[in-house]
């Protein structure tokens, strides 16, 4: 599932994600919010999720 | 943190008693002379330095470019970290610095460094409040920045230059305290004629009250510190078993025990703040959305810690059990509705 969240800014990136995984095992996000790299780390590390940097501003963000 | 209220109450006679130029011969002068030289004892006293050794600075954030800049030679490498101020990053550009990583604890590895090298050693961070241990292994010349910790972590036992904040111990803003160990290890970085470390004026009464100020919180730290300590323990307490999802920075026993950072996830930080504001209750917060310039706290991401939906607390020394229930119950209040 493709998540766009360009444009948008913390903490709507985060919040759309956790629910999009809700029904989605695996999501491409994309942000160019400042806020989403820090964030995604410390989210995946909180939630027990996983994440990679495909390029800048796009995420491939799996549940664990 | 307001000025301290007997600072406050010293003011208007540091300014009636103090306006002279302490250098000249006059009765006006010899008076401010004598309390200006009273106020240098009790900085160095409540420091750890030598009354000769005090400088003010009218510019506390001055003093990190003569701290740093005035230590370090041609060939010597600048370290810094991660967490440390904005002020030092700057100085990184100017001396091709090297920034050391910071661990999720706050924890710095420092390196060994060469004898010319020059090293930040933040003894705590204004917005977490994480204490970091002495560079005891590192050999080259020490920058302490104590602005935010103040009298409240001694001085290692090896130091070159240290700067200080007023407003670490409710002092008056505009008045910063800087010190070098020993005067052949450092060289002046600004322009200047004399031996002076800077030629900037700085107000002579704010500096008389600065010292007032910071003798009655050494000792009304001392006195409400096991109280803030359980505050803070209370807090920490309330915000891992009461609200869930949240990241706190640093552990209790190893942060100052008026401060406390924690990110809520989840949750929008501005809205947070406005709320509470509206309950009469003032907290600042770290997160991009409440900044100027729409960043996240560099001292949060360098530490990996969760930028949105945070908080940062400084506990007031009076602050009392009955205040801190009173936040806790509004703050839960407050995040379940911002996370429905």
């Amino acid at each position: 599932m493709e998540l766009d969240c360009r444009g948008l800014r913390c903490p709507i990136p985060i919040i759309k994600l956790a629910q999009s995984l809700k029904s989605h095992p695996e999501v491409l996000l994309l942000s160019d919010d400042p806020a989403t790299l820090p964030d995604l780390t410390a989210w995946s590390r909180m939630t027990n999720n996983t994440f990679q940097i495909l390029e800048a501003n796009t995420y491939l963000v799996k549940k664990t | 943190m307001p000025l301290h209220p007997v600072a406050a109450a010293f003011l208007e006679d540091a300014f009636a008693r103090g306006w002279a130029d302490p250098a000249k011969i006059h009765q006006a002068s010899r008076k401010t002379a004598l309390l200006f030289n009273e106020a240098k004892e009790l900085f160095a006293s409540h420091l750890g330095i030598r009354a000769d050794q005090v400088e003010f600075l009218s510019d506390p954030a001055l003093g990190f470019h003569l701290g740093v800049s005035g230590l370090l030679t041609a060939k010597g490498k600048y370290f810094y970290s991660g967490v440390d101020r904005s002020e030092l990053f700057a100085l990184a550009q100017l001396h091709d610095g090297q920034r050391l990583d910071v661990s999720l604890n706050g924890k710095i590895n420092y390196p060994s460094g060469g004898a010319e090298d020059v090293l930040v050693w933040q003894a705590a961070n204004g917005e977490t409040g994480i204490t970091s241990s002495a560079p005891n292994e590192f050999s080259g010349k020490v920058f302490v920045d104590a602005t935010a910790s103040g009298n409240l972590i001694p001085l290692p036992s090896r130091w070159h230059t240290a700067l200080w904040n007023s407003r670490a111990w409710q002092g008056p803003a505009g008045i910063g305290i800087f010190a070098i160990a020993n005067r052949s290890d450092w060289r002046n970085p600004l322009p200047h004629i004399d031996h002076r470390v800077s030629s900037f004026d700085f107000s002579i009464p704010l500096a008389i009250t600065s010292a007032i100020a910071l003798d009655n919180y050494v000792r009304e730290y001392k006195e409400h510190q096991v109280n803030l300590l359980a505050l803070n323990a209370k807090i920490r307490h309330f915000l891992l078993t009461q609200i869930g999802d949240v990241d706190i920075a640093g552990s209790l026993d190893s942060t100052l025990p008026h401060l406390l950072s924690f990110s809520l996830l989840y949750v929008d930080a501005a809205l947070l703040v406005n709320e509470l504001d509206a309950r009469g209750i003032t907290v600042d917060s770290g997160s991009a959305c409440n900044s100027a310039n729409m960043e996240p706290s560099h001292v949060l991401a360098a530490m990996g810690l969760l930028t949105h939906g945070n908080l940062r607390m400084n506990l007031h020394l009076d602050t009392s059990e009955e205040s801190v229930d009173h936040f806790l119950r509004i703050l839960k209040e407050i995040v379940a509705r911002l996370r429905s």
